[in-house]
């Protein structure tokens, strides 16, 4: 893999653990009925899973 | 001079005039990159010489026949330059150009032309610099093709019930192992 | 002068472009997808909203309590309630990137005018929709709005009064007001897909959705403000205590709070002056392609002779300016022999593009100005050279 797309996997798969722990956090908020938490965090997954598709676009690992 | 009919008298890049570089015809739309500056009275390019650049009210407006009848009559590369992918003037002209392009491409290689010789690119109103870099580049790697633009022409085949021994009319293939 | 500062204005754009592109490629580019980003905010604001009217009771004494029964009692009531204030100020700020952008690129000319005006009336739409949802809370904001939206209006000369009444059903506060409010909200909701279809009328294959990454981002931003700054209601309207200040929404409220400094009467001249502009904007500039530099074209003409009837320049054409027609002849050539259909170039819609033109294969669509052996001619004048 060439450099490049080395630095955008790391990116990559530090936004993907970031959405585990976000899920983990929604899991928890969801136990406390904290909705807003919850809602919260599904926002900052949504903004990374954005992010991720961005990536990985310019990884080369999709696209035209 | 070239011929204009494409006979098949092989032509070698070398044998354009080095200062000139390769014959390049190109189709430039009135959104995409300004023209202002970048050509000289005739259409050719300032800083490219060889370069013609034929104005055209969008790049959808190109029709692939005429890429095709420029580098069958002289040109040894061809190009469409539009507005970047997604903000076509005309919504997606370019993008239109660009699907139609590829088709022209693939069919030129099955007639043995070589689809490097056709561009599409695609710059907005401001990129001067760019487009003439990427004019520059297309330019050299066509002139670095090999061999003649065209392929030899094939003799026409022999009516049905003539005499088979007739000699056929075109010169035989000059070049080698091509 | 105005064309000069349009030139920079779009200077600005494309160099925004060439800023956003450097990080987004251009099919993911957003400023390419504005229209479909304000189509999205619209169906999370129509989909939010119709959980929220389940529960709205559009009277004086229940108005308020009802949307405080949602935020606190329904469950993810407060996070419906959230997304839908946010994605209406999300709604706001793509339009107006969509306005812009397509005033400063232009892209109203040459019969290309119809998406303008009724995007003009989308956006008076949408400005009058996001103040309709303020008063519908009928919290303390809500009243002074109706203040001073009734006062503003019943300054308009011979008309003011019966405006004011229209809008609130009378000229104090009535039991018609909330309930012709929420109509003034969900009927001019529904009227924004009249307008869109009228806006996609002379366009093929509108890009309506923006691409992923940005529906992602959009949703996840929305969220994001839902959670972080939970929407509430002021405190209550009451006719004992009459309100005073209020929280502005720029995006929405930024004429009342003109108000402050404006007489009613100003404001409401200048707003007509903006929206009368605004529907005059794609006339301002002239409209012949000689004053842009730019060769004229002519109106894109079928060569009938040819037309085999593909349908290829229908298909292709942007703006739905070719319709095929039955053809009871057949054209000249053998090509054409066989044709059920021929094609016909509305004059009205045609922008002279001249797409239609690279569409054909059988040359049959000429442009007037461009016409194909001209064309020939320079490519064998630039071959000989």
């Amino acid at each position: 893999m060439s450099d490049r797309a080395s630095a955008y996997t790391m990116w990559i798969v530090l936004l993907s653990a970031l959405s585990f722990v976000c899920v983990l956090g929604m899991v928890w908020g969801e136990l406390m009925n904290h909705h807003h938490v919850t809602a919260a965090l599904i926002g900052v997954v949504l903004l990374a899973y954005s992010f991720i598709l961005l990536l990985l676009r310019k990884g080369g690992f999709t696209g035209v | 001079m070239p011929e204009l009919t494409g006979t098949g008298t092989p032509q070698t890049p070398q044998s354009a005039p080095a200062a000139r570089g390769a014959r390049i015809v190109g189709f430039l739309c009135d959104w995409a990159v300004a023209s202002d500056g970048l050509v000289r009275d005739d259409g050719t390019m300032r800083d490219l010489p060889g370069v013609t650049l034929i104005k055209i009210p969008c790049s959808g407006f190109t029709r692939p026949a005429w890429l095709e009848f420029a580098l069958r009559n002289g040109a040894e590369g061809v190009f469409v330059c539009g507005c970047p992918l997604g903000d076509c003037f005309n919504r997606y002209g370019n993008n239109l150009i660009g699907d139609r392009i590829e088709q022209l491409r693939r069919r030129l290689e099955r007639q043995r032309i070589n689809p490097e010789r056709i561009g599409a690119i695609f710059y907005r109103r401001d990129a001067q610099e760019e487009f003439v870099s990427a004019v520059r580049a297309f330019a050299e790697k066509v002139a670095g093709l090999p061999g003649p633009v065209l392929p030899p022409a094939r003799p026409p085949a022999a009516p049905r019930g003539a005499a088979p021994a007739k000699p056929a009319e075109a010169p035989a293939p000059e070049q080698e192992g091509t | 002068m105005y064309k000069r500062a349009l030139g920079r204005l779009l200077d600005a754009t494309l160099r925004l472009d060439t800023v956003v592109g450097r990080v987004y490629p251009d099919d993911f580019n957003p400023l390419y997808y504005t229209g479909g980003l304000a189509n999205l905010f619209l169906t999370i604001l129509v989909l939010s909203g119709i959980f929220l009217f389940f529960y709205y009771v559009p009277s004086f004494n229940d108005a308020y309590a009802s949307v405080q029964f949602l935020t606190v009692n329904v469950p993810y009531g407060q996070i419906i309630r959230g997304i839908h204030r946010y994605a209406a100020d999300g709604f706001i700020i793509v339009i107006l990137l969509h306005f812009f952008r397509n005033w400063f690129t232009e892209r109203f000319r040459f019969s290309r005018d119809e998406p303008w005006i009724s995007g003009m009336m989308l956006l008076a739409f949408a400005g009058f929709i996001g103040v309709t949802g303020y008063i519908l809370v009928w919290d303390q904001r809500s009243e002074a709005l109706v203040a001073m939206t009734g006062n503003a209006a019943s300054h308009v000369p011979l008309v003011g009064g019966w405006l004011r009444d229209a809008l609130f059903g009378g000229a104090g506060l009535t039991d018609l007001l909330l309930p012709r409010i929420l109509f003034l909200h969900v009927g001019p909701a529904v009227a924004l897909y009249v307008f869109l279809w009228w806006h996609y009328t002379r366009i093929r294959a509108p890009k309506v959705w923006p691409p992923a990454v940005w529906t992602l981002f959009a949703l996840g931003f929305i969220l994001l403000l839902t959670g972080l700054v939970p929407v509430t209601s002021q405190p209550a309207a009451s006719a004992l205590q009459p309100p005073t200040g209020f929280a502005v929404d720029w995006l929405f409220l930024s004429p009342y709070w003109a108000l402050r400094v404006l007489p009613p009467l100003v404001l409401v001249a200048l707003g007509v002056v903006l929206v009368a502009y605004g529907l005059y904007i794609p006339y301002q500039l002239p409209e012949t392609r000689a004053e842009l530099g730019i060769k004229d074209s002519g109106v894109a003409q079928v060569l009938d002779a040819n037309c085999t009837g593909c349908e290829l320049c229908y298909y292709d054409c942007p703006y739905n300016a070719i319709v095929m027609v039955p053809s009871p002849n057949p054209g000249v050539t053998k090509a054409a022999q066989a044709r059920k259909l021929r094609a016909v170039v509305l004059e009205s819609r045609c922008v002279e593009c001249g797409i239609c033109v690279g569409a054909c294969p059988f040359e049959a669509l000429e442009l007037p100005g461009y016409l194909q052996v001209d064309i020939q001619k320079k490519v064998l004048s630039a071959c000989q050279s």
